[in-house]
């Protein structure tokens, strides 16, 4: 039996619109992520996907229902708790790569290292180096973002997200600003991860990306319509 | 690398990126700590100058001087003569030279005449003295000699004259000796010619550029008969304090007490000290000014900053960050140009400094190091602390939304 890395139970968000009109962006989701799967939350933009991602994320909090993590429900947690829980649990690869210009490859990759609270029982230099050999961006480590090509960026971004050994990889339209070739290529990628257990949700609104994992949660106005 | 070193290095990487920026932010913090560094070193030079200029004209003193207070339109130490009216007479000097504590009474008469040899006019301050003069004011000649009590009794034309005098009317100090120089309208025998004092040029004529003469043969100018200040040396500094009191008791028999004062030395060097301590912290603080401006211009430069790194401030909460460790990145960012200004604003003072040294000696003490680089830091941080929280009130989503 596999254990659920995050489940949201009746999570909702709601915005007050001025009056008495509310606007749901979730609403009452139910959701079990499992350890080891390879999902996508697929929709058209405006569906909710992005609010999703964020709670899952642990970069907002929903203003109805649970969200579960290891048997606790971390809608409580203040905002330190959460940046910490966030740390650890989580490794975000976004569309736009979001690596920081003036930082090389590799103090890109070890950036999430710097913010952590826990103890490591790996080396975190060893294990950068190791991520960008097997992603073939070590002759990069000493290059700035903005001197390697996009496919590039993201695997150096992929990397940075795998340096803390998270729970979870959220990756939030990670082929959006790449050819369909290196996009293949980074799809590839998360096949390979996936394969060895590391849990992986895609998010997306292109069914040909979502189809590449191996479930698909579609959304649609704020629900999840399976 | 710990936390701290971390932030710190992030920040001066992140000013290496922005050379020109960096620079001119910190302009402002350079040229306040340079104002506020380099008045405290003037200010702490000059009170130095003045103590020197006090020692070389030896310790021991009591200034006898009109009036019941000293400083008021010049205490006639510099040779001026405007304010109080002459008061005091032969007899006082006679009465004074009997006080067992003193060494040397030396009477001054002081008027500004014309000093002339061959066609060359000089403007010089005259003394009517007494011979005391010399050995109670440090001054030695360099050529020829000093005029005698017998000079004064028997009303010689003799003259004494300064360094600087001596060269502007001979050429040469060695050439003025025993020649007749015209001192308004008399004609005085040059018998000596003084070391150099230095000096001067702080509110008075230099005593380089006087002319000593016996204070006898001076009744030919001054007609009144009176002087304008009698200096009284002791013998030693134990008996200051009661060759005070003789020296009040034996005028008041004469002059009214609030008409006359006795001050000794270190007393007008505490009021000189005091009013220039005043004056510099008057000094100092308006520079300060340039400090609060300086650090309006980190505050206007870090709110700038931080307004263009929301999306790198999200992508730091996304990846772990706390609102505090964003909040010190800023801070440390606001401190490091602050004190980056601060360092170079007092290195520059201490440049300017070593050129002030060869007029006076101005200098940099650590509390002024201390103060600058402490206040540059306190200024980072006060004006740091409000875009730095902006920059952690930002919410995560927001922020890396943000394009």
């Amino acid at each position: 039996m596999l254990s659920t890395v995050i489940s949201l139970k009746d999570v909702s968000k709601k915005y007050i619109m001025g009056g008495d009109t509310v606007f749901y962006a979730l609403k009452n989701v139910n959701l079990e992520i499992k350890e080891g799967e390879y999902a996508a939350i697929v929709g058209p933009s405006g569906s909710g996907k992005s609010t999703l991602m964020h709670i899952i994320g642990l970069l907002d909090k929903p203003t109805d229902g649970k969200v579960i993590i290891g048997n606790k429900d971390i809608s409580s947690l203040d905002d330190d708790a959460t940046s910490t829980l966030r740390s650890e649990f989580v490794g975000f690869v976004f569309q736009q790569f979001n690596l920081l210009n003036k930082l090389t490859i590799k103090e890109n990759i070890l950036l999430p290292i710097g913010y952590a609270r826990k103890k490591f029982d790996y080396n975190p230099e060893e294990r950068a180096e190791y991520l960008m050999e097997r992603f073939g961006i070590l002759d990069k480590k000493d290059s700035f973002p903005n001197k390697i090509s996009g496919g590039q960026q993201q695997r150096v971004a992929i990397a940075r997200s795998l340096i803390m050994k998270p729970k979870l990889i959220l990756a939030d339209e990670p082929t959006g600003n790449l050819d369909t070739k290196t996009g293949n290529e980074i799809m590839e990628l998360f096949g390979e991860l996936n394969k060895e257990g590391i849990t992986i949700l895609v998010v997306t609104h292109e069914p040909d990306i979502a189809e590449r994992t191996r479930r698909q949660i579609k959304i649609k106005d704020g629900e999840v319509v399976k | 690398m710990t936390y701290l070193g971390s932030i710190l290095k992030s920040a001066i990487t992140d000013f290496g990126k922005n050379k020109g920026r960096t620079f001119l932010t910190s302009l402002g913090i350079l040229i306040g700590v340079m104002s506020v560094v380099l008045l405290m070193a003037a200010g702490a030079g000059l009170k130095v100058y003045i103590s020197q200029q006090f020692e070389s004209m030896g310790s021991n003193l009591l200034y006898v001087m009109p009036g019941n207070m000293f400083g008021e339109g010049g205490s006639g130490l510099s040779g001026a003569d405007g304010g109080m009216a002459p008061l005091f007479v032969e007899k006082d000097i006679v009465t004074l030279k009997r006080l067992k504590g003193a060494e040397y009474v030396i009477p001054y008469y002081q008027k500004t005449v014309k000093a002339s040899y061959v066609g060359t006019t000089k403007y010089a301050t005259l003394n009517g003295t007494s011979e005391d003069a010399f050995p109670g004011n440090n001054f030695i000649a360099e050529y020829g000699t000093v005029f005698s009590s017998a000079d004064n009794s028997a009303k010689n034309k003799v003259a004494v004259i300064g360094s600087n005098l001596a060269e502007k009317l001979f050429k040469d100090g060695s050439l003025a000796i025993g020649k007749k120089i015209r001192i308004d309208d008399q004609l005085f025998r040059v018998i000596g010619v003084l070391e150099s004092k230095g000096g001067g040029g702080l509110g008075g004529p230099s005593f380089d550029d006087y002319i000593f003469i016996p204070y006898k043969t001076a009744y030919i100018f001054n007609t009144d008969k009176k002087f304008i200040q009698i200096t009284v040396k002791a013998k030693t500094e134990e008996d200051l304090p009661v060759l005070k009191e003789e020296i009040m008791t034996e005028l008041k028999k004469r002059i009214k007490t609030d008409e006359f004062s006795v001050v000794e030395s270190t007393e007008i060097l505490n009021t000189i000290g005091s009013i220039f301590s005043i004056l510099n912290i008057v000094l100092v603080a308006i520079a300060a000014i340039s400090l609060v401006v300086g650090g309006i211009g980190i505050l206007n430069i870090m709110y700038v900053t931080v307004s263009e790194r929301i999306k790198e401030i999200g992508v730091r909460r996304a990846l772990g960050a706390r609102r505090n460790d964003i909040l010190w990145q800023f801070l440390a960012e606001a401190v490091v140009l602050s004190v980056f200004g601060g360092a170079m604003g007092l290195g520059l003072s201490a440049t300017v400094v070593l050129f002030l040294r060869s007029f006076f000696p101005a200098y940099i003490s650590w509390q002024s190091i201390a103060l600058a680089l402490g206040t540059s830091s306190v200024i980072g941080v006060v004006f740091g602390v409000f875009p730095a929280k902006k920059a952690a009130d930002l919410s995560p989503i927001d922020a890396i939304r943000y394009e």
